[in-house]
């Protein structure tokens, strides 16, 4: 049976990161309404149970926001609820995965998190220089980070990720108090940034995500980039340090397997896979996506719906706990606009994917005759290998998947 | 039944864009009945909707207006409309030798400008008698004394009569009339003669064929005759004849000074020649009407479509536009920066910029036009002269002897405060200066003699920049001259961008080729790897400009709530990838082949 996963969306933070364009607003732990948010999802989830039919229940993430945030009673609930819900459709070893902030994560937290059946932790540990945890806007320092790391593998979680965010210049000292557009700014070096990423593995992480810092409009970020405020990373420094950061991470164990992505042999995050892997996946909460595909989702065959949930986290518990609907939009993909999904999200891994498969499985022609023209080009460049049906982007051409995404589109 | 050709009036309207030609026109409809108050839309004879826009007439329309003059006759009126642009010099010149008489049309805020001067020497070319009427005149800014000033002692003509008017508000409407009537000399020509009319427009009716405006100069054409065009010898049967009415009105005759138009199952506009001779088949005459000219495109251009699917569809858009525009040629072209598109000739710049628009929005194409160009006389050793209008098809240098480019005279009105800056305008534009003279204490009339492709290239713009919009030009050829011209070629990564080869002066050859590869770095996007743009003179690079590979292209998350976002990111890029052009293995978007026209 097809797996399925369930994304749980937890919309609050003690504080907003400038950079962040995921939807949460900022909240004191005590203003948080625990339960009456997980009610809501529970009623939600009701409404949604027929997605499960004929699915395995693979893997459920709770992202937000800060989810460890959350009163652990309080997740533990809609996770329960989840778990009755795909009762019968459920796989033995269901992946459970909470986000951490390390400002609201300790030992004991941690352990309350396992208790209720959470079995792997990704940890917001960014980086561990103080400047730039500063610019970053992070409510904790660099041994805060690497604490919460430690703390969730001594509480005995038997899977923990660390997040890093690099490609980030930080406006030197002497460029004042209000930095302009081409003022000095800071750099980590790719050397710099492969020590990090070194010290962040050797706590024991068995998975790291190592992101180069977006530029997202719409965050705070991304205003002052508009208005020429903000420090901007040099292109060439940020694709040396991605393979800086490869090489650190590969000699500690960690292989890279997805983009921005690292992991022990095994430790991969199942429920990003999934993902990447075009499954289906319920959303759960404010703003949450859901893509569910099939009969199930009152789609014709190789269609698939997509949904969000209403943002406002007030207007998404009155109506969820009214049983009404808490939908905001929704975007039918047809099999063409499912496929390009696949090749857009399918190059992302190392592995690549099965493109005649896949288009097999949506219903749509693998091999266009433009595609085909492109993928040729592609490969003559270097920049794609087709192996039968699956076709992969090199390493060292990783750093340019968009680009090769786009042209196969 | 033909009238009287002592109450037949045939008169035009000379003015400069602006200056209220098209609104005294619909006053002039009102004036004597020809419209209904439903019609009295602005600019009834204006058709088109580009023509609308831009305030000028590329088609003439010729109406038959009665008026009962204040004398108690009734007269026949024909309103002879010219375009108004230069680029459409001869048509201007055959229409208004259908006339006995001009209205010239100056706005008294104005004065006179170099087109409309150009207009009116046209006119006095074939005797018309020249009634002048200042315009606006109800505006703050006018003033009556200096314009006539002006007019009397640029063109020489006695303003004492001139008539004061208003075509918006109305006032003078009636003078112009009764002047129209009283001035303008009635035509003279014998109706039972072997007939000689002249052709002095032409349109492409989709029910009856080419159809052709006529002004019967002497004998009588009637509905049912077998007719000859002279200069074509073909032969035709009129089926059809009218006069509009302005609305289309059937006639069966059309007797001496009368204006209308016969269809006969003529099949294209390109066999109807402007200036042409209609005269009976039967007994045809031998001695054409004068003046009539080849009319031969000046500026040629490629015109490509974006989406190489486009093809057919701009071909056919091609055939129906030149059914309309016999001034306009076409025929298929190549090129490996652009793929397959047509090489068209037009009269000159206006006239291509009209096509192109028409192209654009009638027919709903995306195209990409490349730098227009002169027609070039390519002298070669062995004596032979060849006419080059494409650059990329310049014969090998050591084959050429050597290079004739066309040399207009352009005539430039402008305040004597911006004469300085125009001048060195015309000089950097490689002119020779042919006389300055003052038409007034404060207005200048500069006359240089200049490469056509220099006047092409941006001089319009300049020259408005220069005189703060002041500066009003006309231009006409006055032959070819030999030039140390070269081409420039643009490569990418060692490909030629065949479609911008120029030929350039010598002289300009660094500096073009130097700011051209300075505007294609900034406009050729960054690729995954590094493109060397380079100018040169055959294998000679002079500039060389670098585009540095892109290092990174990659979403750094994407996640269930990222998908939609940035799968819609990537359709997006994939669809701007359609409208670029590959060049050897470098895309190029379609900005970049528009640059070439705008080096400042």
């Amino acid at each position: 049976m097809e797996p399925i996963g369930v994304y749980v969306h937890f919309p609050w933070c003690l504080k907003k990161c400038p950079y962040c364009d995921f939807v949460s607003f900022a909240k004191e732990r005590d203003g948080i309404e625990h339960e009456r948010y997980a009610d809501a999802i529970l009623a939600e989830l009701d409404r949604r149970a027929g997605a499960f039919e004929g699915r395995t229940l693979a893997t459920v993430f709770f992202g937000g926001g800060t989810p460890s945030l959350w009163a652990p009673q309080a997740l533990g609930r809609v996770l329960a609820g989840i778990r009755a819900a795909a009762a019968r459709h459920a796989g033995d070893d269901v992946e459970v995965t909470v986000e951490c902030n390390p400002s609201s994560l300790d030992e004991d937290r941690a352990r309350a998190l396992v208790d209720v059946g959470v079995n792997r932790l990704s940890v917001g540990v960014q980086g561990l220089e103080p400047e730039r945890l500063r610019f970053l806007g992070r409510l904790h320092d660099a041994e805060g980070g690497l604490e919460a790391v430690r703390a969730a593998l001594r509480a005995g979680v038997p899977r923990v990720s660390a997040d890093l965010i690099y490609g980030v210049a930080v406006p030197a000292k002497e460029a004042g108090p209000k930095y302009l557009a081409g003022g000095p700014t800071q750099e980590q070096s790719p050397s710099e940034a492969a020590a990090e990423a070194r010290r962040v593995a050797e706590t024991g992480v068995t998975h790291v995500s190592a992101y180069s810092l977006t530029i997202e409009p719409g965050t705070q970020f991304g205003e002052l980039s508009r208005r020429g405020r903000l420090p901007i990373a040099n292109e060439d420094g940020v694709a040396e340090t991605f393979f800086a950061i490869e090489e650190a991470l590969g000699a500690a164990g960690l292989g890279h397997y997805e983009i921005s992505n690292y992991a022990r042999e095994g430790h991969e995050a199942r429920h990003n896979l999934g993902y990447w892997r075009g499954h289906d996946y319920v959303g759960l909460g404010c703003a949450a996506f859901g893509t569910v595909s099939g009969k199930g989702a009152g789609q014709h065959e190789g269609s698939a719906l997509r949904y969000r949930n209403v943002i406002d986290p007030a207007r998404y518990m009155r109506a969820a706990l009214a049983g009404e609907a808490e939908v905001e939009s929704e975007e039918p993909l047809d099999p063409e606009t499912r496929l390009r999904e696949r090749i857009m999200l399918g190059l992302r891994l190392r592995e690549g994917f099965d493109l005649e498969r896949s288009a097999a499985e949506v219903g749509a022609e693998a091999w266009t005759p433009s595609r085909r023209q492109a993928a040729e080009r592609l490969v003559k460049r270097g920049k794609l290998t087709i192996e039968g049906g699956t076709i992969r982007v090199p390493r060292n051409a990783w750093v340019l998947a968009d680009g090769i995404a786009a042209e196969l589109f | 039944m033909p009238a009287d050709p002592k109450l037949i009036r045939n008169f035009s309207i000379i003015a400069h864009i602006d200056h209220g030609k098209s609104t005294l026109a619909d006053r002039i409809l009102e004036a004597t009945g020809a419209l209904s108050e439903r019609e009295k839309q602005d600019q009834f004879l204006d058709k088109m909707e580009i023509e609308r826009e831009r305030g000028i007439t590329i088609k003439a329309q010729n109406v038959r207006l009665e008026y009962a003059a204040s004398d108690g006759q009734k007269y026949r009126l024909h309103l002879i409309d010219t375009p108004g642009h230069v680029d459409f010099n001869y048509e201007v010149s055959r229409s208004l030798s259908a006339c006995e008489g001009a209205l010239l049309v100056v706005d008294a805020s104005q004065g006179v400008e170099a087109q409309t001067l150009a207009n009116v020497f046209l006119a006095l070319d074939n005797n018309l008698e020249i009634i002048p009427v200042l315009n606006k005149i109800d505006l703050p800014s006018a003033d009556v004394d200096r314009t006539k000033r002006e007019i009397e002692d640029v063109i020489g003509l006695d303003c004492s009569n001139a008539i004061l008017a208003s075509a918006k508000t109305g006032i003078g409407i009636k003078d112009i009339l009764e002047a129209v009537v009283a001035r303008v000399p009635p035509p003279k020509g014998d109706a039972s003669v072997t007939p000689r009319a002249l052709i002095f427009d032409s349109w492409y009716d989709s029910y009856r064929g080419a159809v052709v405006m006529v002004r019967v100069v002497e004998g009588t054409l009637r509905k049912g005759q077998k007719v000859r065009f002279l200069a074509t010898g073909r032969d035709y049967e009129i089926t059809e004849m009218g006069v509009f009415a302005p609305h289309a009105t059937p006639i069966t005759e059309l007797g001496p000074g009368e204006v209308g138009f016969i269809a006969g199952n003529i099949k294209s506009v390109t066999d109807t020649k402007i200036g042409d001779t209609v005269t009976d088949a039967v007994h045809p005459t031998t001695v054409a009407l004068p003046g009539f000219k080849e009319v031969k495109p000046m500026v040629f251009a490629g015109i490509f479509p974006t989406d190489s699917a486009q093809y057919e569809d701009l071909r056919d858009a091609l055939s129906k536009l030149q059914m309309n525009d016999a001034a306009f040629v076409y025929e298929p072209d190549t090129s490996e920066a652009l793929g397959f598109g047509f090489r068209c000739g037009f009269l000159g710049l206006l006239h291509m910029e009209i096509i192109q628009e028409r192209l654009e929005r009638e027919y709903n194409l995306d195209l990409i036009t490349t730098a227009p160009s002169v027609v070039y006389h390519v002298y070669m050793n062995s004596g032979e002269m060849k006419p080059i209008e494409n650059p990329a098809r310049l014969p090998p240098t050591q084959h050429v002897d050597h290079l004739e480019e066309p040399i207009y005279r352009v005539t430039i009105h402008v305040p004597s405060s911006y004469v300085g800056a125009v001048l060195a305008l015309c000089q950097d534009r490689r002119g020779e200066q042919k006389s300055l003279q003052y038409a007034s204490s404060d207005r200048v009339i500069i006359t240089y003699d200049m490469p056509l492709s220099e006047v092409l290239f941006d001089f319009h713009d300049k020259l408005k920049s220069v005189s703060r919009g002041y500066a009003s030009m006309d231009y006409e050829l006055v032959g070819y001259r030999p030039a140390d011209l070269v081409k420039l070629d643009m490569l990418v990564n060692g490909d030629p961008l065949d479609a911008l080869s120029v030929i350039v002066h010598k002289e300009k050859a660094f500096q073009r080729g130097r700011d051209l590869a300075v505007k294609l770095k900034d406009i050729v996007p960054r690729q995954q790897y590094e493109v060397a743009i380079q100018a040169a003179i055959g294998s000679k690079v002079i500039a060389r400009t670098t585009v540095k590979a892109m290092r990174k292209d990659v979403t750094a998350k994407c996640y269930g709530g990222d998908i939609s976002r940035k799968r819609k990111l990537l359709e997006k890029q994939k669809e701007g990838k359609k409208r670029m052009k590959m060049v050897g293995s470098v895309e190029i978007p379609q900005e970049a082949f528009l640059a070439i026209l705008k080096v400042d």
